[in-house]
Order: structure tokens, then C-alpha cells, then sequence
């Protein structure tokens, strides 16, 4: 915005950023001055490449939790909304009622329950891994049902009253007249909202179910040093995560065309 | 009109954003007392030259003076010479987290160092002269639209400007509204108000403007006072416009 | 099963004490954050320079990585970085500052940048001096802007708080498990667990969704 980029020059905007830079290398400088340099100088990155296989599995495992996630968190999200919809009091209430609970509460409480006091009630235990999925997909679920409600809410009144007078079947109206265009206005919290479990899928190593963050788990108490394992894997997370999110922003602007177009 | 001292002199000014030319090579100038009404189609550059006059764009090429100092200048230059010219937009500005009162003693508290009790008596009169002196303890949005451009008209006063820079201050009302705002204006004029206004209102401009300039493609095309500019088109493409507006 | 009150009666203390770690651990690395934040939001509003690069990756660095990998990185990396001992809690308000100084710099750049820009032309029109209008014109409407997002992501500041029990920090869940080993009461601990993060944040998410609403209404008006 020009009218901003003007004030901010007029408000001492040099004398911030030389500011800026000072506070910068004064906190850098205090850092390597209190460096411990037989720690540092006795990084060892090399070491693992051992690990090279068990790393890339641990993170195959991270990508099929968050696929599960964001693919189950959908489809359970998307009837959670439609079932928002039904003028039946007693279902929107129960809808609502597991909506907040799952939206209110920490995951890592409610991976917890479900693997510790969930078996005690049904008597059936479950496997960490199991326990892992059943608590992302959950949460999941809350937090998709939100964006597609609000996708759904973002239709057009018209769109439901032209399906009416046309006499088109529930069935079609869904599929053919209110999820399309209220998956395309979706886009952008979906893409969001695949980074977020994308991020919560490293919880799940409380469990050690396998993924990237158990592994590194593993490696650090193996070769006594974590720096360099939780260095790499902070920097996996860090560059996949980016990476959604520019296709995410690449996404959103050609969308922008596309509209412009029409 | 020629005695009269210059308040506002654009000479040569070229301004473009990117490889697009938004004013090509304008020349113009305005004396003190003077009511000048640009007008031209859409996307001419009225608004562009208006708000180059009051340093809100840079420009690429030639010069502007307001009230005798060169634009943009130092800060406190461009600060001063804002003070001294009022602008009005079409979509009002006003700071609608603020009361109308609040709004109008701003400027004049924290600029010209007013007190407290003479920025209020100055706010009750300048919403007097544009006749709203009752609502001065309203917030924006509980105005109608009328309304809020003729406290955005009194906020600009309120600095007791030399020149103001009216920009389509009535294209966003609703019909009904237009002419309460035109009103103030006309009142403005009448009391030797020096101002440049770009308009739609073509009725207006050939009322209250002692010189009407026609636009088109970033360039001046006519400078006419209104009884010329009206009936003896010099240019065919005033001809096209005028007979698409009147 | 039965759900046993009796055992909560007994050991709600320590559930307590945990809720008293957990809103401390809270309160303090908001503070601090929120420092770094207007730092980190100033490099980003600055537009260029050192100052705004480093801004533009610590903000993006610290939003993208997870929450787990950022506390167990400070809790078993900084001290051998640095030759100093930290305990479990310092280490996770260390970890959770960070959290919070780049989301609430990004927060507030959105929220700086969102002025309306013809406010800002009147103001600069009027001759107003730039430290006025940062401080009458730009900065109340932004933070009446910013309230929802901000208070969303206080949500998730509380809920972070728990990761915090997997260093060792003795806040709810932590309490909550130690109970359940000791009186094998899981269920009954988790569960009241729960019901407190519950009663603390739905009341925020309520705010969020009234605050989300009214500013939609604004905008329409
Ligand atoms: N910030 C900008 N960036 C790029 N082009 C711009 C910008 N501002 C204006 N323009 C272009 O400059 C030209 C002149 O704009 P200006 O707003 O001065 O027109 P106008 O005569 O006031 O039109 P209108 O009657 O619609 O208000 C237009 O073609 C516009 O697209
Ligand atoms: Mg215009």
C-alpha cells in the first residue's frame, strides 16, 4: 500500500531499519560470544547419513498422517456440515457439542484419552499407531467441518432457492449445486489447515507411532546428540511446510486470475 | 483573473505508474479566488492531477508550485503546504473509530498547536457553515452520506485552508444527497474560496466554475471559462463527452 | 466403569498446581513474546533492509515448524549450545515466546496493513504529523481488527502449553499422568484434565466467533 510505505518513511523509517539492523547484530554477536565452541566445532552433520533411511521413512510416515488427516478430516468434516444443515435440533446439538469439544481442548489431552482411558471403558486396547489416527482424524474432522460450514455459508442464498424451484433431489443439490462452489471458496483455510495437522502429526511421537519425530527421538538418545538430528528435522518440517504454502499462495493467485478472467 | 497572485502552478508534469503515462506533459495554474472544475471521462487523470497538487503522488516530470513552494519539498515543507490546502475525497475519509468532534479538532490541536476550547468552538462553526452544527457528538457511520462529506468538508476548513482539492466529493451519494453537499460548495465559492474540483456535475461546474478544464489521456484539451466551453466546443472530443453527460 | 469422584476429591490439588503452571507458563511467554513480536513487526512493516529479511524468515520459520520440535530443540539443544543449564519450564517459556512472538508479529502486521488507506491519505492530507497518526489514526482501529485473531491464537497458545508435559514441565497433563500412574484413575484425571482446558478456551472461542461476526458486519455496512 503506497500511502503506508509513505508514512512509514516519513516515521523515521531509516533510523528503524538501521535500528533494526544494530539490535540484529548486537543479538547475533551476544549469541557467538557465549557460544560453547567445543559443542559446536564438534558437530558431526555426516553422521547421519546412517540414518538416511530410517529419516525418509519416519517422514513418509509424517506425509500418510497428514494425508489421513486432511483426506478422512474432510470427508467426516464435509457430513458433519451437511448434518449442521438438517433441521433437527437434537443432531445439531450433538454436532456442535463434538465440534467444540474437539476444537477446545489440546490434542495431545485428547491422544492421551483416547490411549490410555478410551480402553479402560471399552475394554478393547489399541495400538499407538491406532490410537495416534483415531485422535488426529477427530480433531481433524472438528476443524474441517468448520471451514466447509462456513464454504457452505458463503453459497449464495439464491443457489438453494433455484435448486427448490427447480425441484432438484437433496442428493444432487449436495453434489452438483453447494459443495463446488463451496469447495473452490475452501481452498485457501484447506490448504491452511493441511499445514496445521501437517504440524500436529509430530504430537502423535508421545505415542512413538514412527514418524519423523519419534524417529529423531530414536537417533538423538542413540548417538547422545540431538543437535543434529532436531536441527534436520526442524529444517524438513520447515522447508515441506513452505513449500505447501507456496503452492498454496500460487494456488490462490491463479484462482484470482481465473475469476478475473470470467 | 491574471493579477490575482498564483496559488497553485503545474508546469510540464508528467506522472506514470510503471509504463503507463497517467499526466502527459500538464500545464496549469490557479489564482487566488479562482473556482476551477476539471472534468472528463473516466480514468482521464483528474484525480491523479488533483492529488498530485497535494503531494499524495510523486511525479516523474516538470514542476509543481502550491501557494509559492515547490513540491514535494522536505517534510516539514509537504507538511506545511497540506495544512494549508484542504481535500476533500469522494469516498469522505473520515476516521470512522472517532466522534465527528474528534475528527475535527485532530488536525488543528496537533498541527497548529489550538487549545482544547478554541479547536471545540471552531468545530461547532465550521459544522455550522456546513449545516450540521447538531451532530457534532455522532460518530461516522451514523450519518448519511450526505452528511459525512460535509463533515469531511468542515474537518478540511477547520485548518482555515487557502486552497481546497475537491475530488468527485459527491460521486458515491445517493442522488437525493448531491445537492446539499453542491450547496456547501456553492457557499464556499461565494465567500472567495479558492478551489479546484473535479466533477461529474456538470451543472455545477458551468454555475460556480470560473474555468472548466476538459481532460482526456492524461492531458488538458480545453481550458475554457463556461459560457465558452459549453457552447463553442473546440474539441471533438469534448463534443463526444458533453453529449454523452448533458 | 464406574467414574471415580472420590479420587478427584482427594487429588485435585495437584490438578491445581498444574493449571497454576500451565496460566504462568502462559502469562510469561506471552510477555515476552509480545516484545520480540513488535520487534519482528517492525522489521516485516519496514520493507527492506537486514532488519526486514531476518524478520520475513523468523516469522516464517517459527510459524512453519512444529511446536514439539521447536520445545525439544530448545530443551536439549540450547543448553549444549550454550554451556547453561535451563530448567524444563524456562526452556518451554523460551520455546512457546518464540511461538508467540511470530504469530502475534504476524498478526499485527496484518492488522497495520489492513488501514484503510484513505484514512490515511485524509490524515496525510490535514498535515497530521506521522507519530499522530500512528498513534490516533493507524493503531486503535488495528487493534480492534487484530482482537479476534489475537485471541484465537491465545487459544492455541493454551492449548501448546500442554506439549509442554513432554519436557517434564509439571502442568495439567503432566499432573494428570503422574495421578493416573499413581491411582491408575486415568480416565477421571484426563477427563478433568479436559473439562478445565475446555472452560478455559471455549469462552475465547465464543469471543473469537461474536468479534468474527461483528467485524463481517462492519465491513458490509
Ligand atoms: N496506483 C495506480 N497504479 C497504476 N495505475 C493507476 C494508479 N492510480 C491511477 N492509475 C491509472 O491512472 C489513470 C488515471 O487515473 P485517475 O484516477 O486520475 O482517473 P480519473 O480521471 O480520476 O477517473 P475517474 O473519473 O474514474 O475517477 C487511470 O487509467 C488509472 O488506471
Ligand atoms: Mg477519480
Amino acid at each position: 500500500m503506497a500511502v503506508l510505505d509513505e508514512l512509514i518513511e516519513i516515521s523515521y523509517g531509516c533510523a528503524v531499519r538501521v535500528a533494526l539492523t544494530l539490535t540484529l547484530v548486537a543479538v547475533v554477536a551476544a549469541g557467538v560470544w557465549n557460544l560453547n565452541w567445543d559443542t559446536v566445532l564438534n558437530l558431526d552433520f555426516t553422521g547421519l547419513w546412517r540414518f538416511r533411511v530410517a529419516i525418509v521413512k519416519g517422514f513418509g510416515m509424517t506425509l500418510a498422517l497428514t494425508a489421513a488427516a486432511v483426506l478422512c478430516g474432510i470427508l467426516l468434516g464435509t457430513l458433519l456440515a451437511i448434518a449442521m444443515q438438517v433441521r433437527f435440533r437434537p443432531l445439531q446439538w450433538l454436532v456442535i457439542g463434538y465440534v467444540e469439544t474437539f476444537r477446545n481442548t489440546p490434542i495431545l489431552v485428547q491422544l492421551i484419552w483416547i490411549h490410555f482411558a478410551l480402553p479402560v471403558i471399552t475394554g478393547i486396547p489399541t495400538t499407538a499407531i491406532v490410537s495416534g489416527v483415531i485422535a488426529i482424524v477427530l480433531q481433524a474432522s472438528a476443524y474441517f467441518s468448520e471451514i466447509v460450514r462456513a464454504g457452505i455459508q458463503a453459497v449464495p442464498k439464491g443457489y438453494w432457492e433455484a435448486s427448490d424451484a427447480l425441484g432438484i433431489p437433496v442428493i444432487t443439490r449436495w453434489t452438483h449445486v453447494i459443495l463446488p462452489p463451496a469447495f473452490r471458496t475452501m481452498i485457501p483455510p484447506l490448504v491452511n489447515m493441511t499445514i496445521s495437522f501437517f504440524k500436529t502429526t509430530a504430537i502423535l511421537s508421545v505415542l512413538s507411532v514412527g514418524e519423523l519425530m519419534t524417529v529423531s527421538g530414536r537417533i538423538s538418545n542413540a548417538t547422545f546428540k540431538p543437535i543434529e538430528i532436531l536441527t534436520l528435522v526442524a529444517l524438513i518440517y520447515f522447508v515441506f511446510g513452505w513449500l505447501i504454502s507456496l503452492s498454496a499462495r500460487k494456488i490462490e493467485t491463479a484462482m484470482a486470475n481465473r475469476e478475473a478472467w470470467r | 483573473m491574471t493579477d490575482k497572485e498564483v496559488v497553485i502552478d503545474c508546469r510540464n508534469v508528467v506522472k506514470t505508474y510503471g509504463s503507463f503515462t497517467a499526466l502527459n506533459d500538464v500545464s496549469t495554474s490557479i489564482h487566488r479566488g479562482e473556482v476551477v472544475c476539471v472534468v472528463g471521462p473516466s480514468g482521464s487523470g483528474k484525480s491523479t492531477l488533483l492529488r498530485t497538487c497535494n503531494g499524495l503522488e510523486t511525479i516523474q516530470g516538470g514542476t509543481i508550485e502550491v501557494l509559492g513552494q515547490h513540491m514535494p519539498g522536505t517534510r516539514k515543507e509537504l507538511e506545511t503546504i497540506r495544512r494549508r490546502a484542504g481535500m476533500v475525497f469522494q469516498s469522505f475519509n473520515l476516521f470512522d473509530h472517532m466522534s465527528i468532534r474528534e475528527n475535527l479538532v485532530l488536525a488543528p490541536i496537533t498541527t497548529l498547536g489550538l487549545d482544547r476550547s478554541t479547536a471545540d468552538q471552531r468545530a461547532q462553526d465550521s459544522l455550522d457553515r456546513v449545516g450540521i452544527g447538531n451532530q457534532i457528538d455522532k460518530y461516522p457511520n451514523q450519518l448519511s452520506g450526505g452528511q459525512q462529506q460535509r463533515v469531511a468538508i468542515a474537518r478540511a476548513l477547520m485548518m482555515q485552508p487557502e486552497v481546497m482539492l475537491f475530488d468527485e466529493p459527491t460521486s458515491a451519494l445517493d442522488p437525493e444527497m448531491v445537492g446539499e453537499v453542491l450547496d456547501v460548495m456553492r457557499d464556499l465559492a461565494a465567500q472567495g474560496m479558492t478551489m479546484a474540483v473535479v466533477t461529474h456535475e456538470m451543472g455545477f461546474a458551468r454555475e460556480v466554475g470560473d474555468r472548466i478544464l476538459f481532460m482526456a489521456d492524461g492531458q488538458i484539451l480545453v481550458d475554457q471559462p463556461p459560457d465558452t466551453f459549453f457552447t463553442i466546443p473546440t474539441d471533438e472530443r469534448l463534443t463526444t463527452f458533453l453529449s454523452k453527460v448533458l | 466403569m464406574n467414574f471415580d469422584f472420590n479420587v478427584l476429591t482427594i487429588h485435585y490439588p495437584a490438578v491445581l498446581d498444574g493449571l497454576l503452571v500451565t496460566l504462568r507458563i502462559c502469562l510469561f511467554s506471552l510477555l515476552f513474546g509480545v516484545i520480540d513480536a513488535v520487534f519482528l513487526c517492525l522489521g516485516k512493516l519496514s520493507g527492506r533492509g537486514a532488519g526486514y529479511r531476518v524478520s520475513v524468515f523468523v516469522v516464517d520459520f517459527f510459524r512453519t515448524i512444529p511446536e514439539v520440535v521447536l520445545i525439544f530443540w530448545i530443551y536439549s539443544c540450547l543448553p549444549l549450545l550454550f554451556g547453561a543449564r535451563l530448567s524444563a519450564e524456562i526452556s518451554g517459556i523460551l520455546a512457546l515466546s518464540l511461538l508467540v512472538a511470530a504469530n502475534v508479529a504476524e498478526i499485527m502486521r496484518a492488522g497495520v496493513q489492513s488501514t484503510n488507506p484513505g484514512q490515511l491519505e485524509a490524515a496525510m492530507s490535514l498535515g497530521i504529523p506521522a507519530h499522530t497518526i500512528w498513534l490516533r489514526i493507524v493503531i486503535p482501529p488495528a487493534l480492534q481488527r487484530m482482537s479476534p485473531a489475537f485471541v484465537n491464537f491465545l487459544t492455541e497458545l493454551i492449548k501448546a502449553t500442554s506439549l509442554l508435559s513432554t519436557i517434564g514441565v509439571a502442568e495439567m497433563v503432566y499432573q494428570a499422568n503422574v495421578l493416573g500412574n499413581r491411582t491408575f484413575a486415568y480416565v477421571e484425571f484426563l477427563t478433568l484434565v479436559a473439562a478445565i482446558y475446555f472452560a478455559l478456551i471455549f469462552p475465547l472461542s465464543l469471543f473469537v466467533r461474536r468479534a468474527e461476526a461483528r467485524l463481517v458486519a462492519q465491513k458490509c455496512r
